[in-house]
């Protein structure tokens, strides 16, 4: 994009625009933005409404950041709470906190620590979630992906215990890819090259290619060796 | 006549490609998303493509992706105005093996302009080729459907169609049809071939990329 042609966007406080295509857009406080957005670049902290969808080359945000379409980025990082009623796709997303993100996901490198809710199907190069609560995805095909489990304190374990939501833990109907080292995953099917499965998961069929490790801790319904 | 399909699995077992690799073209839309093919099986829902086009497809980026990166062969595959816009002249049809060179002894000569062969005249060269390499057309058929395929090309230009070849108590017939499209036919007809622009394109594509 021609950094001279759009202009740049700034919000301070409470305020509101009506979208499109912009340079440089930055949200301070509470904003609202009502239409489809494009920009180079774009930081945020607070409360941020997008009704349309979002295309951005670069993006920093903090809080909490609704988007009505859907997010098209390059990098991004996101520290709070994120909503997109549409699907994601990127390069690099990093996420500390909470994301909820209806439709697919493509993305090359995708790390999180916190809870994602993936209503699609992920698809990425490498995968690594530090779960600090419920992740659900309805399908997983990637390169590479580890889960671990985070927030293990005493704390957070009673809390797991009464809020199932809480539970760390990643729901999957179908995991593949080419290496997998899962943690307190469930999953109907698991399929993979390499597959570690870890403490705490709960596998209906594993089908492996090279190697396969299962963890005492882990339920494995079928494991069945494929290829030659 | 069915398109035939095959599962993911059989697809990874026979190509040796591996899941990731898989994704990852399909992130890069080497693959289309419309070749993902969802159907319920006895172990859950599974993933089809079609079997022919994948293989080419698969072929064709294994054999290119050491010299280019993925993205310039994603461009490549969905930007086809750069080979559309080619001529090649009879040595380089015949150069690059594109079609039999019966077929273009019996054909070629005929849709020269200026010595030179368009992308849609090579394109015609290669519909008459396969059918006739695969055995289901006589000479006289081949004649035919040339000659059908030059006739109504204006009608079909920049559109996607599709060409029907069937037969009826021995006598060949052709359809062409704006893609995708269902027919029927009656109990005695057998429709021996059905071929897209698509899968035309995409073989020249890779003859000349």
């Amino acid at each position: 994009m021609d950094k001279d042609a759009a202009a740049d966007l700034q919000i301070a406080g409470i305020g509101g625009a009506a979208g499109g295509a912009y340079n440089h857009v930055s949200l301070e406080g509470l904003s609202r933005i009502n239409g489809p957005v494009t920009a180079r670049t774009f930081t945020g902290n607070g409360r941020m409404r997008l009704g349309g969808s979002l295309t951005v080359e670069q993006m920093e945000t903090n809080g909490d950041l609704k988007i009505g379409g859907g997010l098209r980025v390059g990098t991004m990082k996101h520290d709070g709470l994120l909503k997109v009623e549409g699907g994601l796709h990127g390069e690099s997303f990093t996420l500390n906190g909470m994301a909820d993100i209806k439709g697919d996901c493509e993305l090359e490198n995708f790390t999180a620590e916190g809870v994602v809710a993936i209503g699609g199907f992920l698809s990425a190069g490498s995968v690594e979630l530090v779960l600090q609560g419920q992740a659900k995805v309805k399908e997983i095909g990637v390169e590479s992906l580890v889960i671990r489990k985070g927030g293990s304190g005493a704390w957070s374990r009673l809390a797991g215990g009464m809020i199932p939501k809480l539970r760390a833990e990643l729901q999957a109907r179908v995991i593949e890819g080419d290496f997998l080292d899962l943690e307190y995953t469930e999953a109907e099917v698991v399929r993979g090259t390499v597959i570690i499965i870890g403490e705490g998961c709960r596998v209906g069929r594993v089908e492996y290619r090279d190697r396969l490790t299962v963890h005492p801790g882990a339920r494995v319904g079928m494991e069945e060796k494929i290829g030659g | 006549m069915e398109e035939d399909l095959i599962s993911k699995k059989e697809l990874l077992d026979l190509t040796g490609i591996s899941y990731g690799q898989l994704y990852r073209w399909k992130r890069k839309q080497l693959i289309p998303e419309n070749w993902f093919i969802r159907k319920s099986t006895f172990t859950g829902q599974e993933t089809f493509f079609p079997k022919e086009r994948m293989l080419g497809r698969i072929q064709h980026i294994l054999s290119k992706k050491d010299d280019l990166s993925l993205d310039e062969l994603a461009g490549k595959l969905s930007d086809m105005t750069w080979v559309q816009k080619q001529l090649l002249t009879l040595e380089e049809v015949r150069e690059r093996n594109i079609v039999s060179s019966i077929t273009l002894e019996r054909y070629g000569q005929r849709d020269r302009n200026e010595h030179k062969y368009s992308f849609d005249q090579l394109l015609h060269l290669v519909a008459v080729d396969l059918l006739l390499g695969k055995g289901e057309l006589s000479l006289e058929e081949a004649d035919l459907l040339h000659h059908t395929l030059n006739v109504n090309r204006p009608q079909f230009q920049g559109k996607r169609w599709e060409l029907f070849f069937a037969r009826k108590m021995g006598v060949g017939f052709f359809l062409q049809a704006l893609a995708p499209s269902e027919l029927v036919f009656d109990e005695g007809v057998r429709l021996i071939s059905r071929i897209t622009l698509d899968d035309l394109t995409e073989q020249l594509q890779g003859k000349l990329g």
